[in-house]
């Protein structure tokens, strides 16, 4: 419901346009707004008046076997991935995020780990940027 | 006859052989690597063709588009991540035999329906172009409008136990579909002032993030002994018995497969979808979809490489690339001063015989070159699970960054990450999602250029009788599993009940 309300109040602020056509381009989304919305309620009511307490899982998805903060600290992780790339540039960057996760994960720190971080490193550089021919990240400082 | 004798002669004259197996490990590279396309795969290919002769270049583009609709099944077996759009179905059950220590055999499915369904379309390539591009013709947007809402149906089957969170998982896709400039107004919505924002959200993103990033969240510190089992590094393919069990739902796809190929816009996506959604209804086993069926497998992957030729149809017959991979066909042709149309096969024969020559040797091929890869990609994800995921994340966000060239799209990624694992953690199913952004703008803009037809008339969509009948699919296909959920929850009750 709160996702409905927050989608609901950027459709207002959608531009009109003449080029819009019969319908406009803020009439779809507004009727996804409402349709979230009336799911939004029918699955609090059907919470509330339910005999007995609805399972939690109704979806096919595995549920986590992590628990939320180690999950979110690995998505941390990949997060850093945004500026060390920006600063470092592509191979740094990756060798980091590498070397991060297998700590993170478990591995233990030695020279093995740090050359199979580097060599994974080189090993993507030459994939993506010799092999293929597409761009990664650069280092601003360079 | 003489088709055949000409197809001899460039296969004994001329570099077809080797231009098709490069095209098409080429294209299983591309295609299995998150984020490179099979468009992307192909433009990279394009410079390349200048120097090549006509025929030699566009069997390069079109032998790697076969390899990428392949490749994308790779990864979304052993990590779970989609190489392509339309490799999303097969996550369902294809990782969870893997999870299963069925990684070989899963594989073999995959590369056994893919040579199927290449050798269907190629069929249909070569026999049926003629009256399947008139049937092409007759759709129009309210046909289109009324396709999107047959593959949107299909979330009433992937929403699990609960068809209302697959409903609200559905809108939330949409909603992110609806993200960037507006194709029919040009008016920029949801963007936030990020020029970033304004091409949208690619699927692909939505894709990657939900599944790859999730999972590793999800698994982040349980012990390697919990992961599953590790199994020997051999590609199995399907026994007789199998290949048996299996025909149903390669027939299913190669069906649906041709029928989503023609549409331009439709593409792979929508076609292993819907084909997932009828192999199920029409097993025998549905309760093992989901769980690591061969089934749930073989339909979308035999889908998918089906579109692959399909998709060709309107492109040679009218020069109408229904998807980014066929534009970049369009270019090659165009690069050498073909134009496509009937004259393209009155005038240039000899380039439409290399075509078919070509994804012939490149579709047989298939077998041989994952047979021989294939292990090797086994290999590498029973590696030490700390260094894997490492390895995986890399891959992820170094693929991702290839599609628009910006690290604000790791972002997305690593926000739909995020978002996957808080679905998973109120147990909302992503498939529903993953529908709705593959399939909100086909909706959206053939609702409004209908309308617009019409001058407002919502009358126009049951004056198409092609939109009807879809519609009426679409319809039948909700209050069936409408009426199955209520049996079920009846039956649950009638359970618990003293």
């Amino acid at each position: 419901m709160a996702v409905a309300a927050l989608y609901y109040a950027a459709t207002v602020r959608i531009p009109v346009s003449t080029l819009g056509g019969e319908v406009g381009p803020h009439v779809f989304p507004t009727v996804l707004a409402l349709l979230l919305g009336i799911a939004g309620v029918s699955m609090a009511l059907r919470a509330l008046f339910a005999r007995r307490p609805i399972a939690v899982k109704a979806s096919d998805e595995p549920a986590s076997e992590a628990t939320p903060l180690r999950a979110f600290g690995l998505l941390g992780i990949g997060a850093l991935y945004i500026p060390f790339a920006l600063l470092f540039g592509y191979v740094p960057a990756l060798f980091l995020l590498i070397a991060s996760i297998a700590l993170y994960e478990g591995a233990t720190p030695s020279w093995r780990m740090a050359v199979i971080a580097v060599a994974g490193a080189l090993l993507f550089w030459l994939l993506f940027v010799a092999l293929l021919g597409v761009g990664q990240p650069q280092s601003i400082l360079l | 006859m003489i088709e055949l004798l000409q197809a001899f002669t460039l296969l004994t004259t001329t570099p077809l052989i080797a231009v098709a197996l490069l095209g098409l490990i080429w294209g299983i590279l591309g295609g299995a690597l998150p984020g490179i396309s099979p468009s992307i795969s192909m433009a990279l290919l394009l410079p390349f063709t200048y120097t090549l002769d006509p025929m030699l270049a566009i069997v390069l583009l079109a032998t790697a588009y076969i390899g990428a609709e392949y490749g994308g099944s790779i990864p979304a077996i052993l990590i779970r991540t989609p190489g392509t759009n339309a490799a999303a179905a097969t996550v369902l059950d294809g990782y969870e035999m893997r999870r299963r220590g069925r990684a070989g055999e899963a594989l073999g499915i995959s590369l056994w329906s893919g040579v199927v369904g290449g050798l269907v379309g190629l069929a249909m390539l070569i026999l049926l172009t003629e009256p399947l591009s008139r049937l092409a013709l007759a759709f129009r947007p309210m046909s289109y409008f009324a396709l999107g809402l047959l593959g949107l149906s299909v979330i009433a089957s992937l929403s699990g136990k609960s068809l209302l969170k697959g409903a609200a998982a559905a809108i939330l896709g949409l909603m992110v579909a609806t993200v960037g400039t507006d194709p029919n107004s040009g008016v920029g919505r949801f963007t936030f002032g990020s020029p970033e924002l304004l091409d949208g959200i690619a699927p692909i993103f939505v894709m990657v993030g939900l599944f790859a990033v999730s999972e590793l969240m999800t698994r982040s510190g349980v012990a390697v002994s919990a992961m599953g089992k590790q199994e020997p590094f051999r590609v199995r393919l399907p026994s007789f018995g199998l290949m048996k069990r299996l025909k149903r739902a390669q027939f299913i796809g190669a069906l649906i497969g041709t029928f989503e190929g023609l549409m331009p816009g439709a593409g792979g996506s929508i076609a292993s979808f819907l084909s997932y959604n009828e192999a199920k209804r029409w097993s025998k086993r549905k309760e093992e979809f989901g769980e690591g069926s061969p089934e749930g497998i073989a339909a979308p992957e035999t889908s998918n490489n089906t579109v692959a030729s399909t998709a060709l149809i309107p492109l040679l017959s009218f020069g109408i690339p229904g998807s980014n991979s066929a534009a970049i066909l369009l270019g090659g042709l165009l690069i050498h001063g073909l134009l496509p149309g009937p004259r393209l096969f009155e005038e240039n024969g000899d380039i439409i015989i290399g075509l078919y020559t070509g994804s012939f040797v490149a579709v047989m091929s298939l077998l041989v070159v994952g047979i021989l890869v294939l292990p090797v990609c086994i290999w590498l994800v029973n590696r030490p699970r700390p260094y894997l995921s490492g390895f995986i994340f890399a891959l992820v966000l170094s693929g991702i960054y290839t599609v628009h060239a910006t690290l604000f799209d790791v972002g997305i990624v690593l926000v739909a990450g995020l978002a996957g694992y808080l679905m998973r953690f109120f147990g909302f199913p992503f498939l529903p999602a993953v529908l709705g952004v593959v399939l909100g703008e086909l909706i959206e803009s053939n609702y409004r250029r209908s309308l617009d037809l019409s001058g407002g008339e919502h009358a126009i969509f049951l004056e198409d009788p092609i939109a009807v009948g879809l519609m009426s699919v679409a319809v039948l296909f909700v209050v069936g599993s409408l009426l199955r959920e209520g049996r079920e929850a009846m039956r649950a009750r009638k359970g618990v009940s003293p």
